[in-house]
């Protein structure tokens, strides 16, 4: 509407209030109500252009116009000031003091903090009840879902903790079999000094031999652990263990049965006098406590895969 | 003056009171007061226009009342009442701008 009203037509429509007094005294006065409404309305019709019928209620009927014709401004003015005790003045207060009474207590109602939904109609209160009463039933749903999945969980997890039990005893025990792993446990030290060089590595593999024979778990010899895919050789001055050299005396720790690897490596024509033939001393001690705690790292075979699945 | 007066008093008796709108009344009557503002300005344009009369205001007023209360009553019962309230405000609120719109007019020539 004010973009309108910039428009150059509307300026100059804007200025007929200052020009109806001129053109009032030309009007006969004593006109019929009829004509001098044709001829009235259109001007108060271009006056609020965009409303024809706004004002129709008010408008309708009027019918004198009192006096010299007075502007809007100057209307307003009389009718505020000096204040005017009549009849038609009070009923109009009346009116507008039941407006006024309505919209403040429409707009205190509205603000009620706790008023949220009182102001709601019928029909927007079942609608939110139902929206909730949809909410909850979801959300229930959900709610039994998510404890089917953790009664679910609990139970799967119960289960893979004794899995990972499990696991882990296995990786210990084979990890002690591939000397990944420190073990400890009864046992004996056999010790070979070798100081006039003649011990070699056949020698020292028998002992290995006949201690396997004999039951032992897990055998060091001086740093290096012995598994299954150790092998000996013999070196410059003393014997390459995996590649790792070592010289005497040789110091073989190992765990097992002490009642069994003792004579088993004292028996007649076994190591203890096949090494001592070679003036080597060999001496054999039990322990109750022995650790191996030679390592050796984890190695993936290139080609063995297992075959069973 | 008194009239302008008896608006000031309504007002401030509404907000002193805070009477409890009876559950009957309570959803005519944010469109009942948007119609009588209708009415209202309606009046003011009639005063600045010089064709204001009061029965004319009064007649205006009440059955503006009456009738955006009856066609909030209506739409409840035929089950479109947020729609038709809404259209309702709508239509008054279009003449209440226009009205207003007239009334700039006249005060501020322009």
């Amino acid at each position: 509407m004010s973009s309108q009203d910039e428009t150059p037509e509307n300026k100059l429509r804007a200025k007929l209030p200052e020009e109806v007094p001129a053109e009032a005294p030309e009007r006969p006065s004593p006109e019929v109500p009829e004509a001098r409404e044709a001829s009235d309305a259109p001007e108060a019709s271009r006056e609020a252009e965009a409303s024809k019928e706004a004002s129709e209620d008010a408008s309708g009927d009027e019918p004198e116009q009192v006096g010299p014709t007075l502007s809007g401004r100057q209307r307003l003015v009389q009718g505020l000031w000096p204040p005017r005790l009549s009849r038609a003045q009070l009923i109009v207060a009346l009116l507008l003091f039941g407006l006024g009474f309505g919209l403040a207590v429409q707009v205190a109602s509205n603000s009620d903090s706790d008023g949220a939904l009182r102001g709601a109609r019928q029909a927007d209160l079942v609608r939110i009840l139902d929206e909730l009463d949809d909410r909850t039933q979801r959300l229930e749903e959900e709610k039994q879902g998510l404890e089917d999945q953790r009664t679910e969980l609990e139970n799967s997890s119960d289960q893979a903790e004794e899995a990972r039990k499990q696991t882990v005893e296995k990786e210990r025990q084979l990890g002690i079999l591939a000397g990944t792993v420190a073990a400890e446990g009864p046992g004996i030290t056999l010790t070979i000094d070798d100081t006039k060089g003649t011990v070699e590595a056949d020698m020292l593999l028998d002992a290995i031999q006949e201690l396997r024979a004999a039951g032992a778990e897990a055998i060091q010899v001086n740093d290096v652990r012995v598994v299954a895919s150790t092998y000996l050789t013999d070196a410059s001055s003393g014997v390459s263990v995996d590649g790792n050299k070592i010289s005497a005396p040789y110091r073989f720790k190992v765990i097992g049965k002490p009642q069994d690897l003792e004579p088993a490596l004292n028996i007649p024509g076994g190591v203890v006098q096949t090494l001592e033939k070679e003036r080597a001393t060999v001496t054999v001690e039990r322990s109750s406590k022995i650790v191996v705690d030679a390592l050796r790292a984890v190695k993936r075979p290139d080609y063995a895969r297992s075959s069973s699945q | 003056m008194i009239a302008v007066l008896g608006l000031v008093v309504g007002v401030v008796a509404g907000l002193l009171v805070r009477p409890e709108v009876p559950a009957v009344v309570e959803p005519y009557l944010p469109i009942a007061v948007v119609a009588a503002l209708d009415a209202v300005f309606g009046g003011l344009r009639a005063m600045l226009d010089g064709i204001f009369d009061d029965k004319v205001f009064v007649v205006s007023f009440l059955s503006n009342v009456v009738v955006a209360a009856l066609i909030v009553f209506l739409g409840d019962k035929l089950g479109v009442g947020a729609q038709l309230s809404t259209g309702v405000v709508v239509v008054l609120g279009i003449r209440i701008f226009s009205n207003a719109a007239a009334i700039r007019r006249h005060v501020f020539r322009a």
